[in-house]
């Protein structure tokens, strides 16, 4: 449900708690799903895919908005590196989490939630300051 | 989650931190997915047993799990490493990452691991019957296992695979269960697949198209090669995350089109024809060039006839100044390459069989810099997939052919 607020544009979905917690950060929004492996420099947090959507950005810090998981079975571990390093996301949401991502999720004891309503694919911009509460199956966005 | 009295007892400690640990992740992926029981494995194939994948995080880890007291409770094999433990310095490994691994390696082995380190565990008598539950990790080897071996295993993460090994069971879900195993997409192919070079660029691009979904093909020649459907295998798990595909007439789950999809209709058909067989290999060679720095085959792992077939190619000849080649293989299958002298005729060439490791798990793009590699040359969709995000490498694709005469001659 999207609701106009003071002009600021404020949404709220609704969805299934993959891994509990909550956490507060920027979106960074892909339509293509995601690989750790090859896919993340965990150093650094940089996308490394050639022609990856991200390719370029840095997910540090930041709730990862993408559909599923792909490719290797290395992702999950990585993962947890890149959120012990310091420089992996505050949370995830997909749209059908995929086992390689939740597992990842589950070790590193960060916020993951999937089958969100609205597609928040589509909805949820670069930039836009999320909420992720899993235990409560929300995320709002709080500032566009 | 209903769970035995025996895996309450785990989940309750009664059987020490680690198994208790183990089952919580197992009960919490077990949640997640709906799964109503844990059942029990007979193998585990363990991802992750690399430093580059498991890192320091992850090591720690498993180390945790030696010292207090953990052991696995069925047999565990390792997958591919970050260094050749015996010719790391030669092939230019940095000695931080050869101890690394040897601690990671050594602590995988005091739970009762078998350091195989190998992506192609088939290849050395790994090879789980039709039905068999297994949790396998690294994509390319559970695609294979599901589909070419009928095995039955989910996309096993190194955090499950470690709880699966040492609880000996998995939530049941997903590709245990009959009812996932159906097809769901039909790829009818209309083009000659002459090489594994083109199963690998087939598996690509249906991919990318299929996700996570079963793909199920027909017009696959009844007498391809397990090197065919392991190059498949890998592509279709490195541009989606296909775990599972049949093969009509091919594959044990796929007697005909029906059974394959269990009697459903498919949820989409795709034709690839000339033309998508050339958009995915282009699709591939990312980069224009012509110079070559390093030739790599086997990944995964190369099989004893593979490596036969590179041999008799590379018999006379020798590779150009200034390049290497590298074939990547298990070490029981380098021993046997030795015995049919295979091995000789390659390094006699300039080339090495390098084991227990591979350019996407190493540390690769360290090498490259130090010796001044330019670019890749590989028969592998996988490796030509992975090295540029992974290594920053220019890659060049082809057949094998293609692949040694560009060793031979310098240039792609």
């Amino acid at each position: 449900m999207i609701i106009e607020e003071n002009t600021i544009k404020v949404g709220v979905f609704k969805g299934r708690k993959v891994v509990g917690g909550k956490a507060r950060g920027e979106a960074l929004v892909s339509k293509e799903p995601i690989c750790f492996l090859g896919g993340i420099d965990v150093k650094t947090g940089r996308v490394t895919e050639v022609g990856h959507p991200l390719e370029g950005k840095n997910i540090a810090g930041k709730v990862l908005v993408f559909p599923t998981g792909k490719g290797s079975t290395g992702g999950s571990y990585l993962i947890f590196e890149s959120v012990e390093n310091g420089v992996g996301p505050c949370a995830m949401v997909n749209r059908a989490v995929e086992q390689v991502t939740a597992i990842g999720c589950i070790i590193a004891e960060i916020p993951m939630m999937d089958r969100v309503e609205p597609d928040p694919i589509e909805l949820i911009k670069d930039g836009d300051l999320l909420e992720v509460d899993a235990d409560a199956g929300t995320i709002t966005i709080v500032k566009k | 989650m209903i769970l035995t009295e025996q895996e309450q007892r785990m989940l309750d400690g009664k059987e020490g931190y680690p198994v208790q640990k183990a089952m919580q992740i197992l009960v919490q992926l077990g949640e997640i997915y709906d799964a109503k029981r844990m059942i029990p494995v007979s193998k585990v194939h363990m991802p992750g047993s690399s430093v580059v994948v498991a890192g320091e995080a992850g090591t720690k880890l498993v180390e945790k799990m030696v010292t207090n007291g953990g052991y696995f409770k069925v047999p565990t094999t390792l997958n591919t490493g970050a260094v050749d433990l015996g010719q790391w310095k030669e092939l230019g490994y940095p000695e931080e990452t050869y101890k690394q691994q040897l601690r990671l390696t050594t602590a995988y082995e005091k739970l009762g691991g078998i350091a195989c380190h190998t992506c192609t565990p088939y290849f050395i008598g790994e090879v789980p019957r039709l039905g068999e539950h297994i949790a396998w990790g690294e994509s390319s080897a559970i695609a294979f296992v599901n589909s070419v071996l009928g095995a039955r295993t989910n996309r096993e993460g190194g955090p499950s695979a470690l709880a699966a090994a040492l609880t000996g069971v998995v939530p049941e879900y997903g590709y245990h269960l009959q009812e996932n195993r159906y097809g769901q997409i039909h790829v009818k192919v209309e083009v000659p697949l002459k090489e594994a070079v083109d199963y690998g660029s087939l598996g690509y691009w249906v991919g990318k198209k299929a996700g996570s979904k079963v793909p199920v093909f027909t017009g696959i020649a009844s007498n391809v090669t397990m090197d065919q459907l392991k190059m498949l295998s890998a592509a279709l798990a490195s541009s989606g995350s296909v775990a599972l595909y049949h093969v009509v007439g091919v594959t044990p789950e796929a007697a005909t089109l029906e059974t394959a999809f269990g009697g459903r209709e498919p949820g989409e058909v795709l034709t690839f024809d000339k033309s998508a067989l050339a958009e995915s290999e282009a699709s591939l060679n990312k980069h224009q060039g012509q110079k070559v720095s390093i030739v790599v085959i086997g990944c995964p792992h190369a099989s004893i006839e593979e490596i036969g077939v590179i041999a008799k190619e590379l018999d006379g000849k020798h590779v150009a100044a200034g390049v290497e080649l590298w074939v990547t293989a298990a070490q029981p299958v380098k021993a046997y390459a030795q015995r049919c002298g295979f091995e000789q005729t390659i390094v006699k060439a300039g080339g090495k069989i390098v084991i227990d490791t591979c350019p996407i798990l190493s540390p690769m793009a360290y090498v490259a810099s130090k010796k001044g590699m330019q670019a890749l040359v590989t028969n592998s969709a996988k490796l030509a997939h992975y090295a540029p995000g992974q290594w920053a490498m220019p890659t060049y694709y082809g057949s094998l052919q293609r692949c040694l005469k560009a060793a031979v001659e310098g240039v792609f």
